[in-house]
C-alpha cells in the first residue's frame, strides 16, 4: 500500500532549525517566545473540515507542502510592480516589503520628533523593548489563536511596528505594502500597532503579486490595539496574483471611549482564510467591521469573524458583502459574543452576497450567543442576485447588460465604503475595486 | 387581589403534569442497551425477520457513531444511557376503548385531559404510555374514508407493504446517532395514512407520557399523506418528576405527496428530568405544504430541528418554533430546510424566551442545492431575554449553490423595553401581568397558529411562568 501522505507530516518546509535560525540573533525574550511558538504550532493539529471553524475549507487548499520560506536578503531587488503600490500617495509613513525583506521604510520628520514610531518589528523589539515585548503575540494575537497564527508567531520576518503616543493624531494615514515576487515562497507578515490614549491613526496594509502557476504563501497576523479614547481604521486590501494563498489572523482591542473600525478587502489570491476578532474591552468603545470581497474564478475566501463584548456599554457593528462570479466560493462565519456582565451592549452583523453565477456558491453562518439581557443584538443575512428592475432602469438609459451589473455590483459595494471614514483611502479602494470588477 | 396572590390560591405553581401513577408493567427489559434487549423488544412485538435485522443493524450504527459534541451538553446522557430501561410494556394489548384500558393508566390520561379532548375536538387519539401504545382509536366517519391511524406496531403487522416501502427511507438509521438508537430500540408511535384526497377536518392526535422513573422512550412515526390530501396531527409529551434523569428519542417520518397539506404540531412540556433528542423530517413532493409547529416548553436539554426536505417543484415548507428555556433548561431547537427542486419556498419563524438561567439556542440549515431554481426562503429568529442569567444563541447555517435562489435570514435579541413596562403600567396594570402581556404579544404569531385549547395552555404557562419575573 502506498504510503498515505497526510497534512501533519507534509509541510517540510517548516521546521524547529528554521525557527532557531531566525530566534539565533534576537534577543532573549524574542528568542524564547519564537519557540515557544514553535511548540504551540507543533502541539495544535492541523484544522480539518470536521473542526466547525473549518467546515468549509480544507486546508489542503493551502498547498503548504509545496512551499520554501522567503528568507531575508541584504539588498533585495524591488521590482516595479512594487514600486508602484506606494508611489505618488500621500501618506504620514510608509513601509515596502518584498518578500521576507523590508525594502523601505520613512516617516515623517515631524511626528518622529512627537514620539511616533514606525519600523520594522525586529528593530523595534532590540530598540524598544518595553514597549514590543508586552504586546507582540501576547494578548491580541497568541500562538494558541490557531495552526497558523502559532506558524506566524514562530516564523514571522519583515513584520511592522507602529506606536503613537498620547494625544498625537496623524493626519495621512500609514502606508504599508507588501510584494511577493516569486512562486514557491511562504511570507509572514506580520503588524503590531499601538495607539496610545487619544491618539489617531490610519494604516492601510496592501498585498499584491504577479499571478503565479503555483504556489506562494502569505500567512500573517496583525494585533491592533487602541487605548483609551484612541480613534483607528486598519485597512487590509488583499489583491494578491493568482496562486497565492493567504491567511491572516487579526484581532483589535478597543479600550475605554475608543473607536477602533476595520475593513477588510478580499478581491484576490485564490485562497483566503481572514481570522477577525475584535474584543471591546472598555465601556463606550466601538467598533466598525466591514468587508467587501469580490470573487471570481476558482477563488476561494473564507471569512472568519468574533465581535467579543466582555464590558457595559459598547457597539460592535458589522457589515460584510460579496459577489461572486463564475465557480467561485464563499463563507462567512460571523459570531457576537456578549459576556455576562456585557450590560448595555449594541452589536450587529449583517452578510450579503450577490451570487452572480451559477456554479458559484455562498455560505453564511452570522451566530450570535448572548448572556447579558439588557442588549441590542440583531444579525442578517442574504444570498440573492441583482434586483432586475434596477438593471431595466439602468439599460433603459442606453448601458448594456454587462455595463448594467457593473454599476449594480459597484453601488452594492458603495453602502459599505461609505461607512469608513477616510475620504483619500475610499477613492483608491473604488479604484481597485473597479479594475478588479474590470 | 395581587395577580401574585391570585396565582398562587389557583395552586398552579409547580409543573402540573409531574404526578406518578402506580401501575403494574407486564414486562421490563434489564436495565441499559445490548443485542438482546433489541432482540426482546423485536420478540415481545412478534416482528418479521426483516425488522429484526434492521434494528440489529442500527445498533450496530448507534454503536459507531460517536455522540455529538455540538449542540447541548450531553455529558450527564452517557452516564444516564446505562441506568435507564430501554423497553417497558405496560400492558398485554393496545385498546380501542378507554374502559378497556387498565383503570390506573386511563386515570393518567384523564388527569392529562386527553379523552375528554378526545369528544370534543380530535378525529382519532393515540396514547403512549411507558413503551407501548395502550389505546388507539379513529371516530367512524374518518375510518369510513379510508384513513389509517394505528400504532406504529399494528401498522407494521396490518399494512406490512405500505409500511416497508416507507419506512425508513426519510430518516434512514445512519442520519444520526439518535436516529440510529430509535431504529434499534423503537417501540410505540403511530402510523397513519390519509388517501388521495381526503381532507381531514379534526386534528388527529399523540398523546406521550412517561410514567416510570429511568425509563428511555423512543417512538416512531410514519405518516404518509397521499396525493392531494390534507390533515393535522398533533403530539403533547408529559413525564413526572424525578431527581434521576430519564431519554426520550423519537423519529418522526413524513412523506407528504404531490398536492397534499400536511401539519404537524408538538407541543412538548417534559418534566425537567428529561433528555429529548428528537429528529423530525418530511419529504415534500410537487406543490404541497409541510408546516411544523414545534412548541418546546419542557425538558433538561431538547435538541430538535424538524426539517422539509423539498424535493417536488413547487413545495412549501414551514417551521414554526417556540422556545421557553426556564431554569436551568437548555432547548436547542430550530429547522431544517433543504430545496431540492425548483420554485420552492420555505419560510422559518422561531421565538425564544429563556428566563433565570434558562439557555434557548436557535439551530438552523438553509440548504439551495444547485438546480433549486428561483428557491425562496426567508427565516426569521427573535429572542427574548428575562434576566441577567438567561442566555440565548443563534446558529443559522446558510449553503446557497443554485444562483437563481433567494434567500434572507434575521434575528434579533432583546428585553423587555422598560417604556413598553411602564406604559402599560401607568393603565393599571401589575408589573408582573404588563410582563406576561409582552411575552404573549412577543409569541402570539406563533401561539395563533395553534388550535385553541392550546393557545390558551400555552398562555396560561407563559404568565405562571412569568410571575416575579420582572425587576
Amino acid at each position: 500500500m502506498a504510503e498515505v501522505v497526510t497534512i501533519e507530516n507534509a509541510p517540510a518546509a517548516f521546521q524547529r532549525e528554521a525557527v532557531e535560525a531566525r530566534a539565533a540573533a534576537e534577543p532573549d525574550w524574542l528568542a524564547a517566545r519564537r519557540l515557544e511558538a514553535w511548540n504551540t504550532y507543533e502541539a495544535l493539529p492541523f484544522p480539518t473540515t470536521k473542526s466547525e471553524e473549518w467546515r468549509y475549507t480544507d486546508v489542503s487548499l493551502f498547498r503548504l507542502d509545496e512551499l520554501r520560506l522567503a528568507e531575508r536578503e541584504a539588498a533585495p531587488a524591488v521590482p516595479a510592480g512594487a514600486r508602484a503600490l506606494l508611489e505618488g500617495k500621500r501618506a504620514a509613513g510608509r513601509v515596502l516589503q518584498v518578500g521576507a525583506s523590508v525594502v523601505e521604510l520613512e516617516l515623517d520628520a515631524a511626528l518622529r520628533d512627537r514620539g511616533v514610531l514606525l519600523l520594522d518589528l525586529d528593530t523595534a523589539a532590540r530598540e524598544h523593548p518595553e514597549l514590543v515585548e508586552a504586546h507582540l503575540a501576547t494578548r491580541a494575537v497568541p500562538a494558541r489563536a490557531g495552526k497558523f497564527a502559532a506558524l506566524n508567531a514562530a516564523f514571522w520576518t519583515a513584520g511592522v511596528f507602529v506606536y503613537v503616543p498620547r494625544g498625537v493624531r496623524l493626519e495621512e494615514p500609514i502606508r504599508v505594502a507588501r510584494w511577493i515576487d516569486e512562486a514557491g515562497v511562504a511570507v509572514f507578515p506580520r503588524t503590531l500597532i499601538v495607539a496610545e490614549e487619544g491618539s489617531h491613526l490610519a494604516y492601510v496594509d496592501e498585498f499584491a503579486s504577479p499571478d503565479f502557476d503555483a504556489p506562494a504563501l502569505s500567512c500573517g497576523a496583525v494585533e491592533v490595539i487602541a487605548r483609551d479614547g484612541a480613534d483607528v481604521q486598519y485597512v487590509a486590501l488583499q489583491r494578491w496574483g493568482k496562486g497565492v494563498r493567504h491567511i491572516s489572523t487579526q484581532k483589535t482591542l478597543a479600550g475605554r471611549d475608543a473607536n477602533l473600525d476595520t475593513l477588510v478587502v478580499n478581491l484576490g489570491a485564490s485562497v483566503a482564510r481572514v481570522d477577525l476578532g475584535a474584543s471591546l474591552e472598555g465601556p463606550g468603545a466601538r467598533s466598525d467591521m466591514l468587508g467587501l470581497y469580490f470573487a471570481s474564478d476558482d477563488q476561494h475566501f473564507d471569512h472568519n469573524t468574533r465581535q467579543d463584548h466582555v464590558v457595559p456599554n459598547a457597539t460592535s457593528d458589522l457589515l460584510y458583502k460579496g459577489a461572486l462570479y463564475d465557480r467561485s466560493h464563499t463563507v462567512f462565519r460571523g459570531i457576537i459574543r456578549v459576556h455576562p456582565k456585557a450590560q448595555r451592549t449594541d452589536a450587529y452583523q449583517t452578510n450579503r452576497n450577490l451570487l452572480l453565477s451559477p456554479d458559484a456558491q455562498a455560505e453564511s453562518l452570522p451566530n450570535l450567543e448572548i448572556e447579558a439581557d439588557d442588549v441590542r443584538c440583531s444579525h442578517g443575512a442574504t444570498v440573492g442576485q441583482l434586483d432586475e428592475e434596477e438593471l431595466f432602469y439602468l439599460r433603459s438609459r442606453g448601458l448594456t447588460r454587462a455595463q448594467a451589473e457593473r454599476l449594480v455590483v459597484f453601488g452594492f459595494f458603495g453602502e459599505v465604503l461609505d461607512r469608513l471614514p477616510l475620504p483619500g483611502v475610499v477613492e483608491e479602494l473604488r479604484s481597485a475595486i473597479e479594475a478588479r470588477i474590470g | 387581589m395581587p395577580y401574585n396572590e391570585t396565582v398562587a390560591n389557583l395552586g398552579l405553581e409547580e409543573y402540573k403534569y409531574g404526578f406518578v401513577t402506580k401501575d403494574k408493567p407486564v414486562f421490563k427489559a434489564q436495565r441499559g442497551l445490548s443485542e438482546e434487549v433489541v432482540r426482546q423488544i423485536s420478540a415481545h412485538k412478534d416482528e418479521p425477520e426483516w425488522m429484526l435485522k434492521f434494528r440489529l443493524k442500527a445498533l450496530g450504527i448507534y454503536n459507531a457513531k460517536p455522540m455529538p459534541k455540538w449542540g447541548g451538553d450531553l455529558s450527564g446522557l452517557e452516564e444516564t444511557m446505562d441506568q435507564i430501561y430501554f423497553y417497558l410494556k405496560p400492558q398485554e394489548r393496545m385498546e380501542r376503548s378507554w374502559e378497556d384500558v387498565p383503570p390506573e393508566i386511563k386515570e393518567t390520561f384523564e388527569r392529562l385531559g386527553i379523552p375528554e379532548a378526545e369528544r370534543r375536538v380530535l378525529a382519532g387519539v393515540g396514547a403512549q404510555y411507558e413503551s407501548e401504545m395502550v389505546y388507539h382509536s379513529l371516530k367512524k366517519e374518518w375510518e369510513e374514508k379510508g384513513i389509517i391511524f394505528e400504532s406504529i406496531e399494528n401498522g407494521l403487522k396490518l399494512y406490512p407493504d405500505l409500511f416497508r416501502e416507507h419506512f425508513g427511507t426519510v430518516v434512514p438509521p445512519a442520519d444520526n446517532k439518535f436516529a440510529a438508537l430509535n431504529s434499534a430500540v423503537w417501540s410505540g408511535g403511530s402510523f397513519v395514512y390519509i388517501p388521495k384526497g381526503v381532507k381531514v377536518e379534526t386534528p388527529l392526535q399523540a398523546y406521550f407520557r412517561v410514567n416510570s422513573e429511568q425509563l428511555g422512550q423512543f417512538e416512531r412515526t410514519l405518516i404518509i399523506a397521499d396525493e392531494g390530501s390534507q390533515a393535522h396531527y398533533i403530539e403533547g409529551c408529559t413525564a413526572p418528576v424525578y431527581s434521576t434523569d430519564s431519554f426520550h428519542s423519537g423519529v418522526i417520518e413524513i412523506i407528504v405527496k404531490p398536492g397534499a397539506r400536511f401539519r404537524y404540531t408538538t407541543i412538548q412540556n417534559w418534566s425537567n428530568n428529561m433528555y429529548n433528542l428528537v429528529t423530525q423530517r418530511a419529504l415534500v413532493h410537487e406543490h404541497a405544504h409541510m408546516e411544523w409547529l414545534d412548541g418546546n416548553l419542557g425538558s433538561k436539554l431538547t435538541m430538535k430541528y424538524p426539517s422539509c426536505y423539498l424535493v417536488g417543484e413547487g413545495a412549501h415548507g414551514q417551521i414554526l418554533s417556540i422556545a421557553y428555556a426556564g431554569d436551568g433548561q437548555h432547548q436547542d431547537t430550530g429547522g431544517k430546510v433543504v430545496h431540492v427542486a425548483p420554485n420552492t419556498t420555505s419560510q422559518i419563524l422561531s421565538k425564544s424566551i429563556s428566563k433565570g438561567t434558562g439557555r434557548a439556542s436557535y439551530r438552523g440549515l438553509l440548504k439551495v442545492y444547485d438546480g433549486a431554481k428561483n428557491a425562496k426562503s426567508n427565516v426569521e429568529c427573535d429572542a427574548l431575554l428575562l434576566h441577567d442569567t438567561s442566555r440565548t444563541d443563534t446558529f443559522p447555517y446558510i449553503e446557497i449553490e443554485e444562483h437563481s435562489a433567494n434567500v434572507g435570514h434575521e434575528a434579533s435579541v432583546s428585553k423587555i423595553g422598560e417604556e413598553q413596562l411602564f406604559y402599560l403600567m401607568s393603565r393599571g396594570l401589575s408589573e408582573d401581568e404588563a410582563a406576561a402581556m409582552i411575552v404573549r404579544g412577543f409569541i402570539e404569531p406563533i401561539a395563533r397558529e395553534l388550535p385553541l385549547e392550546y393557545a390558551v395552555e400555552l398562555n396560561r404557562l407563559i404568565e405562571l411562568e412569568m410571575e416575579g419575573s420582572v425587576g
